[in-house]
Order: structure tokens, then sequence, then C-alpha cells
């Protein structure tokens, strides 16, 4: 399935295997921890398993910044 | 499908190391309540004292100037243009825009006309950016504070930034910079005193924050950024606390709590005052005006 989503200000395009995606799959090909990133679908913060489908609008925050301690 | 533990609606957010689910209105109230938690469990400020915010534009800095306005702090913001390119640029935007919709005052400070920007500076100090960054901030955020009269500035470290710096300092066992690794410095001869609310809330729980009260914060990293040792400290923390969620939070806490008070004694270990500037210093000389002799010397040669 694809997917796009907004990551850093910049879209993507993600190519996902299988039929049911869910948040974590984003998550995941994005190589970002549930620690510290969550996915926002259509405006609404989703817990990690949540269905995504490829109309929704997809925003991946990842909250790691770093720099001056 | 997990519910909010107050009112039963769908949960939006699971909080591990809470072990907490809650729906995005009372997520933003646990926020709120755990900063005011905070601040009076380190006795950090009252309602009655100016508070000066140091803003990035970034997430830390605006929830946390949110939330202080929210819970009736008198707190103003402070930007300090690093004059890094386009992400000053558009950092400063995200500043300003905030300040002006919720009325608020924020100073700015442009620090090419104070000393010279970041990527400037770079040229005379062999520290890392990041590391010389820090410093230059810290001394004019400390002097702008002073002179306009501020009793406190706040920052928006999180507990992320906050373990990863105590992981690194226990890994070399910094006992100079442990002794000043406390979310209160006391003002101090020289010091306006220093606080650091967000100190036990997550870079993800601040995030979620921002997102949620509708904060538009600037999402891309700082370009110097890259590679920075702090990172990488959070991205091992993060492993950890993924197998064991909680981890950073006790990390944290129980240094503050059990290994702390035997390092207490000199918080700010012995400062002088700058020969020239007479801001505190560690040497006779401080950094910036080290580096303000460095860039004179320069363009006295040329």
């Amino acid at each position: 399935m694809e997917i796009k989503v907004i990551y850093r200000g910049q879209e993507m395009t993600l190519h996902l295997e299988g039929e049911k995606v869910k948040a974590k799959d984003i998550l995941k090909a994005l190589n970002l921890s549930k620690d510290y990133a969550f996915v926002v679908k259509n405006d609404q913060v989703v817990s990690e398993e949540e269905t995504i489908n490829p109309g929704d609008h997809i925003r991946v925050v990842n909250a790691i910044s770093g720099g001056t301690l | 499908m997990r519910k909010c533990v107050r009112c039963g609606k769908k949960a939006q957010i699971y909080l591990y190391s809470h072990r907490l689910s809650l729906c995005s209105e009372h997520y933003l109230e646990w926020f709120e309540n755990r900063v005011e938690r905070t601040i009076k469990e380190f006795n950090m400020f009252t309602k009655e004292e100016k508070i000066l915010v140091a803003v990035s534009g970034g997430k830390d800095s605006l929830s946390l100037w949110h939330t202080l306005i929210k819970l009736g702090y008198q707190a103003d913001g402070f930007y300090i243009n690093l004059g890094i390119g386009d992400y000053s640029q558009k950092s400063l935007q995200k500043a300003k825009n905030f300040a002006d919709k919720y009325q608020l005052t924020l100073h700015t400070l442009d620090l090419s006309k104070e000393i010279a920007s970041i990527p400037d500076l770079k040229a005379y100090d062999s520290r890392p950016t990041c590391s010389l960054c820090g410093s230059v901030k810290r001394y004019y955020m400390n002097k702008y504070a002073k002179e306009k009269g501020y009793a406190v500035l706040a920052t928006g470290h999180n507990l992320d930034d906050e373990s990863a710096v105590l992981f690194a300092n226990a890994l070399s066992w910094n006992v100079e910079y442990l002794r000043r690794q406390y979310p209160v410095l006391p003002e101090d001869d020289g010091f306006v005193r220093k606080v650091k609310p967000l100190c036990k809330i997550s870079e993800k729980e601040s995030a979620l924050y921002a997102v949620l009260a509708g904060i538009d914060y600037i999402e891309e990293e700082c370009p110097f950024s890259e590679g920075a040792t702090s990172i990488e400290y959070k991205l091992y923390l993060s492993q950890l606390e993924d197998k064991s969620p909680g981890t950073k939070l006790r990390f944290y806490s129980e240094f503050l709590r059990k290994l702390y008070p035997l390092l207490k004694e000199s918080p700010r270990g012995n400062l002088q005052k700058c020969e020239v500037c007479g801001e505190p210093s560690i040497n006779s000389l401080c950094n910036v005006c080290r580096l303000k002799l460095k860039l004179s010397s320069h363009k006295e040669k040329i």
C-alpha cells in the first residue's frame, strides 16, 4: 500500500507491505520509535494501533531534537 | 480500544511511562498540572514574579510559554536570532506568530549585532558548534534578563534533554557539571534564577502538547545539530525506554533525589567576574569576551 506522509515539513510516499496498515507500521518504515514519535491522522493524534487508509492525511511527528543542552 | 481515564471517551494518547490513557482534552490538562506540580515541587517561582521564557520557536519553549500563560504566570518571551540562515528566519517567525496570536511580549536580540552570528563565530572557536552556541546563548539570556528586570529565566529543557546530559556527565563522572544539574539554579552574584519547568516532561509529551494545543512550531532541526552527541545519547536512552518504560524518568528523578543532595554544596562552582564585561565567568575573561577579542584581533589583521 502507498501512503503519503508529511514528515518534518516534507511530503514523502511510503510503500508498505500488506493490505492493512497501522500507525506503528508508518513509524517502523521511517525507523522511528514510539518513545519519541507519533502519527497525526486527519488532524487527530492517534495510537500506534490505529488503521491507516491511503486517502488519510498523515503527518508524522518526530519529537527528538538535539543541539545545545 | 483504550479509554480516557478521566472521561471514558476514546483515548488518543497512551503514556507508557505513566500507564495512562487520555483523550486530547484531558491530556492538555494533565500536562499543565504536571508542569504546575514541578514548579511547586522545586519552588521555581510564584505568580507575583516576572519570568522571561527563552523561546527558540521550537515545541518545548512554545509549549512552556503557552502553559505558563494558561496557568496564570507573568511570562514574556525572549528570542535570540543566531543568524543561522533560513532556519533562524523561520524560527523567529514562529516565535513572533505565537506572541501575536496570544498578544504576548516577545523581546528579540540579534546576535550578529551583539557579537557575530553563530556561523561566523564558529571560525573562532574550536568547540563543537552546539557547545559554542549554548555558551553564547546562556551569556545573553542571563545578561538580558538582568538588564530588563526579570527575576527568573525559564528554559524549555525537557526530561530527554536532562537525562541525556545526566548520562553524558555520568559517563565521565563530571562532578562539576553534575553539581549544576538541578532544575532550579538560585539567583547568585551576577546570575538571575534559572528554572526548567519541563524537566519531568518527555520530548514526546512536549510535542504532543504543542500539536494538541494548536501551537505552530518549527519542526525542522538546526542544521548544526546533525550528528550532535546529545541526539545519540537520546537514542540510546530511548532504546532502554522502549524496553522498560519509565527508565528516563527514574534515572533523572532518582539522581535529583539521591545523588544531587550529596553534590549540591556549591551549585555554580567557583566563579569570578569577567575582567571586561563583569558577567560571571570561570576564567578571568568570559567566553563571550574571549570570542570578541579573537574577532577584533582578526579584523585588525585584515
